[in-house]
């Protein structure tokens, strides 16, 4: 959304777009283009833990109840925080306050970095209690369940895919902070900030449906 | 371009508290939601406390989607795509399920 820009601030046009709108919206429906692959690909192992549940209930509560709980629920506290910062971020872009949308770009960039240390502890608890099927050299906790294998492989997968493309926003936040601190920026790329706050938002959204589906709805018997 | 925090003058601030009042209720929206969720899941107080959890699920992502991405705010041909990506996502957990709950 353009509305609502304080004056100086704005998006230099590109020579292919006819007007700074056409230009605005085409950026827009890029980036959704990619946000939607991007859902697809999170969708279906999601849909795997879902079928995995189906198919065997036993062992997959019996390796969700190894999860920690309390960790993923303060990350999604931690990821939340980070959506209001980002949103804050953008919120200041429009107003043309440069220096609060760079300390506010830089706060996200922090709790971004928070969430993936506490996933780090996290999977460090799961190898101190035998919780990684997948390493030979330590027998898995739940040897007698043969099925839980699947989930917990599956958890895996999810989360370090969710803590790629985290880590990967890290990065790219971090890189348009610095172009984002000089001079005259938001009279020229206003809207880069707006694209990349889909993309934060996005990775907010997926955890927000990766926490219950992976930690919370298979508790339950 | 503006501005240290610590020099707001009235106008701005009116401005700033404006701007801010759709991200913090969003942000509250978001938490209590999630407290709802994790005591549910920290407790387990009924069967089949999953269909709960999940529709809580449901209207954190539709908050996220709806207005911290602001789809509700864009554009009819930026909606239809955000909405297709959804729909592709139905059809394939629809089918996905019908399957595996038919057998």
């Amino acid at each position: 959304m353009s509305e609502g820009l304080a004056k100086g601030v704005g998006v230099a046009r590109a020579h292919h777009f006819e007007s700074v709108a056409q230009q605005r919206e085409a950026t827009t429906l890029g980036i959704w283009a990619w946000l939607i692959t991007e859902l697809l690909l999170f969708s279906a192992l999601f849909l795997v833990a879902l079928i995995l549940r189906i198919q065997h209930p036993e062992a997959t509560v019996a390796a969700a109840r190894h999860l920690k709980f309390w960790i993923g629920a303060a990350n999604t506290v931690v990821l939340i925080c980070s959506s209001l910062t980002m949103s804050m971020a953008i919120e200041f872009s429009r107003m043309g306050w440069q220096r609060a949308m760079v300390r506010a770009m830089l706060a996200t960039a922090a709790l971004g970095t928070l969430f993936l240390v506490l996933k780090g502890y996290e999977y460090y608890a799961d190898w101190d209690e035998h919780m990684m099927p997948f390493l030979s050299s330590r027998p898995f906790a739940l040897e007698e369940t043969p099925a839980a294998r699947l989930f917990v492989n599956l958890y895996y997968v999810a989360t370090m895919l969710h803590a790629v493309h985290l880590f990967t926003g890290i990065t790219l936040l971090l890189g348009m902070t610095w172009m984002a601190a000089k001079a005259g920026f938001l009279s020229r790329h206003q809207n880069w900030i707006e694209i990349y706050g889909l993309y934060w938002h996005f990775i907010d959204l997926v955890w927000i449906l990766a926490f219950p589906i992976l930690y919370v709805v298979n508790r339950g018997t | 371009m503006r501005t240290p925090l610590s020099t707001l003058t009235p106008a701005d601030r009116a401005q700033l508290k404006q701007r801010m009042r759709k991200p913090v209720l969003t942000f509250l929206a978001l938490l209590a939601l999630l407290a709802v969720n994790v005591t549910l899941g920290a407790t387990l107080p009924f069967a089949h406390v999953w269909a709960i959890e999940l529709g809580v699920v449901a209207l954190m992502a539709a908050t996220i989607l709806l207005v911290s991405m602001e789809v509700i705010e864009e554009p009819p041909l930026i909606r239809l795509f955000s909405g297709l990506g959804f729909f592709w996502v139905c059809i394939m957990v629809g089918m996905t399920l019908t399957d595996y709950l038919g057998r």
